[in-house]
């Protein structure tokens, strides 16, 4: 193999971008589950629906950068519907029962999806200014690569500067680690869900509308993507940023360097990974609730 | 706690009855369709046991029966076994399996021990894909039929492996049934009720947990001998998680934790996919919507509901 | 509603469903195709295909058709592969898109004695050492689509090739056929990996390694929405002006080529049919077909369409029930879209042109031009006995 050090800058490249992919979704995914102890298998679904809006969008007004911002609003409304529909009367019902309706829900979104786009892929065109490749510490890697790992990171700082310094965040936190007497303190935790469901939902439409231009928009991306975003979320630790972050970059990096390394173990290894910690540490790494 | 209740037993002859009608006095595809109905029973099942009476949700068992498919389908079709040394090892590696699934998994519960069920699922389903010998995502064929011929029957004919398959369905209740009386069915649903008082009364919980796992498992296994002698081929679908998904749905529309409920369910679940299927290429929706429907309204299950209203009933007159 | 009369009207149902079926005209043929899921448009240019055949050849009349949906799923298509036969008593069944669907019915097929006319999956052993006389393929097989790369990536002075394709049967089938002659020509595969078949959407860390062997060029197998990221993403690595990037017809296919853009552009591929051959046999069916549904047809139109024609022929040669159905089918040959077409007597594979074509832009749509043309490629009998 020729030029190590660029192959695995490349690699590593390669690694944050998937990883920072994976923590769009799974950040609105673990505070929905740490905050609500709702399990919303949905969520890739939803990420598929911005996926498509952000196709969408983009053909139809010509602008990418509109489309980053029009794909997430669509999604919100989305889940929206759903909350008022069926999730907020599931909220109480137990996990068997939340995976069960938000199972359906992967269907009905699924052929809705099908029914409005077709069944071929749907690509998106990059924005101009990101299209191809730049030079980065010596190596040669797409520009629009770098802008997915880019958004991840703003992502990233931005929520964790209102969770730490913000009384909205000082709310939520406080709902993850004990909504019962959060509620006894006067913090409208049931509005507080909702802005939090809200917010995860339009963070798995940007992340859809990110993704689109690289991986082009197809039905099977909401249960693709599902298992991944999953384990993340199991392996990081319920309800806590660091837990999404720190699980978004195991599994990214895994991912990303078993496949060269070790192609064909690579897809167990996460299994076993996941496995491994439910048995030792069924919490995750990092949760909010310790 | 399992009892066989008289409108158990008069549902689950009513439905069995009802489908060998449809079997014979319809023509080919009813028969594919009952042999469909039969197969996802037994999965169901299967998954009530451990589920509905256990406790334990699992979102692996459609790849337990498809370990016990491609053992099946392995052993006959490309080493040459017979089919019944093939059928003792089928369901002695699905109850394996089980068994160390439900060991490893006896200290998890809730959505972790749900995901835990789910990443055993998949793991089995990449080794299978991986396994080259095995056909890979092509699949294995040339898996044949039980040779009954001594007792003069041919399961090649359509007819007769349908009804095979229901008195298969028969047989599983059955065993099922009388291991839920036991004492091993009771602990079981003691464990469920409260786990910490039954370790307070010196039971080793993981080992039951365990135990019944595997126990379930060995019934799941027989689902996928049956389903590799069905299409006489195996391909790893069989064991994608979605599948498994499939059967905790029927399990839910029948009505967990009655036994009884997931023959029903199973029935009720394959026509509404072919009827759906018939005027929708959309029938995911529809299905999806159904469910959504069913489990909103209290999640109890199509016969569950009617053994629900049935006991209130009787509450009632008792109470009176 | 009661169980026993859902029953009872659901077999009341298929009864008069299979009374209705049985009423109509002479030949009935059962079209087994995907009309759900990731092959769903393949299903459906099939079906446009040979629907076509048939009104071209004035003899739709003469046919019934009963469709199934195959959910590309082996063991629904075995359900309604038996359904076709079993009940709907079909003479003659085409279609069938996935290999292991084709895998799961052969059998059936063969102990049935029904004529199967494969319309697009392409596994080697199907009309290699599976072959069966009952089983006639005019689509491809996936070893004969490659073979000719092999030969022009060698002769056209590439030493040293990369190879990656989707780890499942087809994608080793393929690459196999490419490497064997390849290698036999004088090349050197400096590498080869396999990526997790249909869940793959980030090519990123195969392409960096790939990118690493410091290859010549690249030869990939890819298709479908795989083939549309793959080919956008080798793009955005800026690899093209490098490394160029060979494959597969399937990677650049008239049907979703356009979803790729620009990224296309430059990329040579060998397929057995593109829209832009210059014969007038093909012109006429390009215009025929897009006048009729409105947009170029694809190797998957003109694959439907010949299994229609091969049928047509036969029955005009005196064809009328799965016996000689079968006897027929093997002797036709004509000059189609595709060019030359016949039925090779030792596999029931067909023998036709394999044509390299790079991908080039037509204003602001992308097209196919033709750059070599490697006449009746021939399958080896791979284990066949056709007696």
């Amino acid at each position: 193999m020729v030029a190590n050090a660029d192959f695995w800058l490349t690699q590593f490249l390669n690694g944050m971008q998937l990883s920072m992919l994976l923590f769009l979704l799974s950040i609105g995914l673990t505070i929905i589950f740490g905050l609500m102890h709702f399990v919303n298998l949905a969520h890739g679904a939803l990420y598929m629906v911005g996926a498509y809006a952000g196709v969408t969008a983009a053909a139809s007004l010509g602008n990418f950068w509109i489309a980053l911002l029009a794909a997430p609003l669509a999604v919100t409304l989305v889940g929206i519907f759903l909350y008022v529909a069926v999730i907020r009367r599931m909220r109480r019902a137990g996990p068997m029962n939340q995976v069960l309706v938000t199972f359906g829900l992967i269907f009905v979104i699924v052929d809705l999806v099908r029914i409005l786009w077709g069944d071929i892929a749907l690509g998106m065109e990059q924005p101009a200014v990101l299209s191809g490749p730049v030079e980065i510490f010596g190596v040669v890697y797409p520009a629009y690569r770098l802008f997915i790992i880019a958004v991840g990171l703003v992502v990233l700082v931005t929520l964790g500067l209102v969770l730490s310094r913000t009384q909205i965040g000082a709310m939520v936190r406080a709902g993850v680690e004990n909504d019962a007497m959060a509620s006894c303190l006067g913090i409208n935790v049931e509005r507080l869900f909702f802005a939090v469901f809200c917010v995860g939902c339009a963070l798995a439409g940007l992340a859809g509308a990110v993704a689109a231009p690289v991986f082009s928009a197809t039905p099977s991306m909401a249960t693709d993507i599902l298992i991944p975003t999953l384990i993340v979320v199991v392996i990081g630790g319920l309800g806590s940023l660091s837990g999404a972050i720190v699980g978004s970059l195991i599994i990214g990096f895994i991912q990303t360097f078993g496949a060269v390394v070790l192609p064909g173990f690579a897809s167990v290894l996460v299994y076993i990974l996941l496995a491994a910690v439910l048995i030792v540490k069924p919490s995750g790494l990092l949760p909010a609730r310790s | 706690m399992f009892y066989q209740t008289s409108l158990k037993t008069i549902t689950v002859t009513a439905v069995l009855a009802a489908l060998a009608v449809y079997a014979i006095a319809g023509g080919y595809f009813p028969r594919e369709i009952v042999v469909e109905i039969a197969i996802l029973a037994i999965l169901a099942i299967s998954l009530d046991v451990v589920a509905g009476y256990g406790g334990m949700v699992s979102l692996c068992h459609g790849a337990i029966a498809g370990i016990g498919a491609y053992t099946f389908a392995g052993l006959t079709a490309l080493a040459g076994f017979d089919g019944f040394t093939a059928t003792v090892a089928a369901l002695a590696i699905s109850a394996l399996f089980g068994l160390v699934v439900g060991g490893v998994t006896a200290n998890i519960s809730g959505i972790f021990f749900i995901m835990a069920t789910l990443a055993f699922g998949q793991m089995a389903y990449v080794v299978i894909f991986e396994w080259k010998a095995l056909g890979g995502d092509d699949g294995l064929s040339g898996v044949s039929r039980y040779d009954l011929s001594a007792i003069g029957l041919n399961l090649n004919d359509s007819l007769q492996f349908a009804l095979f398959c229901l008195a298969v369905v028969v047989i599983v209740y059955a065993v099922a049934a009388a291991v839920l009386r036991s004492s091993f069915g009771r602990t079981l649903t003691g464990i469920h009720v409260n786990e910490d008082r039954m370790r307070a009364l010196g039971l080793s919980v993981w080992k039951h947990k365990a135990a019944a796992f595997a126990f379930s498992s060995f019934l799941a296994g027989a689902a996928g001998i049956l389903a590799a002698q069905h299409t006489m081929f195996v391909s790893p679908e069989l064991l994608v998680w979605t599948v498994s998904g499939e059967v905790l749905i029927v399990v839910i529309l029948g009505g967990l934790g009655t036994l009884a409920g997931p023959i029903a369910g199973a029935a009720l679940l394959v026509f509404l996919k072919h009827e759906t299927g018939a005027w929708t290429e959309h029938w995911h929706l529809v299905i999806g919507l159904f469910l959504i429907a069913a489990v909103m309204a209290g999640g109890r299950g199509v016969y569950g509901q009617i053994e629900h209203s049935f006991q209130r009933r009787a509450l009632r007159t008792a109470n009176a | 509603m009661k169980f026993h009369t859902f029953a009872a009207l659901a077999a009341c149902a298929s009864a008069v469903l299979v009374a209705n079926t049985a009423a109509a005209a002479d030949i009935k043929v059962g079209l087994l195709l995907p009309k759900s899921g990731t092959y769903a448009a393949l299903g459906k240019e099939i079906e446009d295909g040979f629907t076509l055949a048939l009104d071209e050849a004035g003899m739709s009349e003469d046919f019934t058709l009963v469709v199934e949906d195959s959910e590309a799923k082996p063991s629904v298509g075995v359900a309604k592969a038996r359904k076709l036969v079993l009940e709907d008593q079909v003479d003659v069944m085409a279609g069938i898109v996935s290999s292991a669907v084709l895998g799961a019915v052969r059998d059936f097929v063969d102990g049935s004695k029904v004529p199967l006319i494969v319309a697009n999956a392409g596994n080697n052993e199907a009309t290699g050492e599976s072959c069966s006389p009952y089983i006639t393929r005019v689509s491809f097989s996936n070893a004969q689509v490659n073979r000719p790369m092999g030969e022009w990536l060698a002769k056209s002075g590439f030493n040293k090739v990369y190879t990656l394709a989707p780890d499942y049967a087809a994608g080793h089938q393929m690459i196999d056929a490419f490497t064997e002659t390849f290698i036999a020509n004088g090349g050197e595969i400096v590498g080869s990996e396999y990526t997790p078949f249909g869940k793959t959407q980030d090519f990123g860390p195969y392409l960096t390694k790939a990118k690493a062997a410091a290859p010549d060029a690249i030869y990939v197998f890819y298709a479908g929405g795989e083939a549309i990221t793959f080919v956008k993403q080798y793009d955005s690595f800026g690899m093209k002006k490098d490394i160029p990037l060979f494959g597969s017809g399937f990677l650049t296919s008239p049907l979703y080529v356009a979803a790729e853009g620009p990224a296309a552009i430059g990329v040579t591929t060998a397929l057995h049919y593109v829209p832009t051959l210059n014969t007038p046999e093909n012109k006429s069916f390009v215009e025929m077909f897009t006048a009729k549904y409105g947009h170029a047809p694809s190797e998957f139109a003109v694959q439907g369409y010949d299994a229609g024609r091969v049928l047509a022929e036969a029955v005009k040669a005196g064809a009328s029930d799965r016996e000689t159905i079968k006897e027929q089918l093997a002797q036709v040959s004509y000059s189609g879209p595709r060019g030359p077409l016949l039925i090779d007597p030792n596999t029931n594979n067909i023998v036709q042109n394999i044509y390299v074509y790079e991908t080039v832009a037509d204003g602001d749509a992308l097209t196919q031009k033709v750059v070599g043309t490697v006449d009746l490629v021939r399958d080896p009998a791979n284990g066949c006995k056709l007696n």
